[in-house]
């Protein structure tokens, strides 16, 4: 019985690793097409078109190979332990928060559960707990290049990451304490029942996405590798796979992110039509691709603002995170806590 | 306890001593020859292959209790392992590194208890708030080259005896144990919910048996009625079962704690704070 449980939960990591790596590599060309449409020009279109493939879905196989193929060069200056270790931490830390994020429907009734651990009871306290991990990747890199540009990108970086983890977690709570779980799961179920999160916390929803886009690096929040100032940032020494490493680790934590906005505040799978007592495989299914169209829509909102918006200065950054976004993130916790209490009180 | 484990457990510390000194950086600074280091490891090895034979090895039979022993060991190990490391490495950077990694070990280990909370709080504050902030100082601080007070151990002998003799103590203490303590048996007592209410009522005194129609009555209300899928048979989730707690059977602490924190956090700003308090205008 133990056996086939551990074998599924195996075949289970293995598709969602795999999924999400392919995932990533059309990500990335899918950036490239906004790219080039948000500056007026085509973008990739050749690459496949010999054996008759359109669109240039073959751009992700050649960028692939290209990473994998060019030199890896390792300069002599490095300090080499941690100039090794620190992509496969960015890597690791982003690939392991996927453990109890829900895919789809996940309950005692389904056929097939959604997640590798369902009935982690904290669910998204670990996905905070690993990401708060992805900082080592960063500051390592930084440290061990040895290099002037590369130290300071790892410095703004953990400055950045540290900064914002606190309204990340301020502006989760709100909807923590309205649906009465940490579990990402009985979150769904609730929005399920009661409407969308992002009806009762809007607040909570921008400063949440806001931050979001703080912890992945991206723009208009990239300042720890702002070409102009710093040539690359904390990756300036690592070229082949190491950099491909390091962007590898950036969209998977991208995916995460938009996975937990769309559980936290857009209902996860859920529709008008759909409900918890659906359980057929049929059903799950569906739930399955609503969850995933969901999230494309959101991963396509990030890279539609990082073509839109320019990048801030270091002390605006600094200034928004501490001056603005935290006060308003614990405002927001102590009325969600008032409102909460009340209602609990008097029409309950 | 038996003679074989007692001269096992002695003979591990003696083992882990020795080998934890020989590795531990020279005492002014200076390195040390290559075959120090290694002999040095090599009986730590040894003597944490002693230590972790003390133990019950994980039961072979059901596939689950192989998998924790098996997940027990390896958090048990690499967090002694990593401990040996954070002192014993000649690089404070280093150092800060090999004390994530007991945390995350330590970790490990909470998880494996079932103790999920303390688990995620463990990461998030010590390896991704403090050890952040501790490599961040390292790094700057090293800029000017590596300082000899960093890279040199402090009376290493005393230390080790004094370290290693309070394990042995420790390991001694456990062994002598009657049977073996697992924690999945200890029934969570349900006497700690009536003592917040007991609590609840010295401040709030009532007619007896009546349950307290007080503030802590109606908070404890929504996280007492957080079953799994609404079975008040099963045990209760983990962070509410924790949050019960807190807030019942440790209201005045958390309260205090509250406070006392709020005014640390007063203090960090006025400390923060660039401009002589009082004297504004003047140049600090």
């Amino acid at each position: 019985m133990t056996i086939w449980v551990l074998i599924g939960i195996l075949i289970k990591i293995l598709i969602v690793v795999g999924v999400t790596q392919g995932t990533v590599a059309y990500l990335i060309l899918v950036e490239r097409k906004i790219a080039a449409y948000a500056q007026d020009r085509i973008g990739p279109n050749r690459c496949g078109r010999e054996v008759g493939v359109p669109f240039a879905l073959l751009q992700p196989l050649a960028d692939g190979a290209k990473m994998l193929l060019k030199e890896d060069v390792v300069p002599k200056y490095v300090t080499k332990p941690l100039y090794i270790l620190a992509p496969w931490i960015a890597i690791a830390t982003a690939m392991v928060g996927f453990a109890v994020v829900p895919f789809g429907p996940v309950g005692p009734n389904e056929l097939i559960n959604f997640q590798i651990a369902p009935n982690v009871d904290i669910g998204i306290l670990y996905v905070m707990a690993v990401g708060s991990l992805a900082v080592y990747g960063v500051i390592l890199a930084g440290w061990a290049s040895n290099n002037k540009y590369a130290f300071i990108g790892g410095l703004r970086s953990s400055a950045q990451l540290i900064s914002y983890e606190i309204p990340l977690g301020l502006s989760i709570l709100g909807m923590v304490m309205i649906a009465g779980s940490l579990d990402l799961n009985r979150i769904i179920a609730w929005q399920d029942a009661h409407g969308w999160g992002i009806f009762y916390q809007p607040l909570a929803f921008v400063l949440f996405f806001t931050s979001a886009f703080a912890e992945t690096n991206r723009l208009p929040f990239d300042l720890p590798e702002s070409e102009q100032e710093l040539v690359g940032g904390f990756h300036t020494e690592y070229s082949a796979m190491k950099f491909g490493m390091f962007f590898l680790g950036e969209y998977l934590h991208i995916i995460t992110a938009c996975f937990v906005t769309v559980a936290l505040f857009f209902g996860g799978w859920d529709m008008p039509g759909l409900n918890v007592e659906q359980t057929g495989i049929l059903w799950s299914l569906l739930k399955v691709g609503v969850f995933a169209a969901k999230v494309g829509l959101a991963i396509l909102f990030i890279m539609w603002i990082r073509w839109t918006l320019p990048r801030f200065r270091y002390d605006q950054l600094m200034d928004l995170a501490w001056k603005s976004m935290i006060p308003l993130a614990l405002i927001n916790l102590v009325a969600t806590a008032g409102v909460v209490q009340l209602v609990r009180t008097y029409w309950s | 306890m038996t003679d074989a484990s007692f001269i096992l457990a002695t003979l591990g510390v003696l083992l882990g001593a020795t080998g934890t000194y020989l590795l531990l950086p020279h005492r002014r600074g200076e390195a040390k020859a290559r075959t120090l280091y290694i002999l040095g490891g090599t009986f730590a090895a040894l003597g944490l292959l002693g230590f972790l034979l003390l133990l019950t090895p994980p039961a072979l039979s059901p596939l689950a209790d192989l998998i924790a022993g098996s997940f027990f060991y390896l958090f048990a190990a690499g967090a002694l392992g990593c401990g040996v490391m954070t002192v014993t490495s000649r690089n404070p950077v280093y150092s800060a590194l090999w004390f994530a990694g007991v945390v995350i070990s330590t970790a490990g280990l909470f998880l494996l208890i079932d103790a999920q909370f303390l688990a995620a709080g463990t990461i998030i504050v010590y390896a991704g708030a403090i050890i952040v902030t501790f490599l961040f100082v390292i790094m700057l601080a090293q800029m000017e080259g590596k300082a000899v007070y960093d890279r040199a151990a402090r009376s290493p002998g005393r230390a080790v005896f004094t370290c290693f003799l309070l394990l042995w103590s420790l390991a001694y203490s456990l062994a002598a144990l009657p049977g073996s303590h697992r924690p999945k048996e200890i029934v969570a007592g349900e006497d700690r919910l009536h003592r917040g209410r007991e609590l609840g009522a010295d401040f709030f005194p009532q007619s007896p048996g009546a349950v307290p129609r007080v503030v802590l009555g109606k908070a404890l209300r929504p996280t007492s009625s957080l079953f799994v899928d609404g079975d008040p048979s099963k045990p209760k989730p983990n962070v509410a079962g924790l949050g019960e707690s807190l807030y019942a059977d440790h209201l005045l602490t958390v309260e205090l704690a509250g406070s006392i924190l709020f005014a640390a956090l007063i203090a960090a700003v006025l400390i923060a704070n660039p401009r002589p308090i009082g004297g504004a205008g003047k140049a600090a």
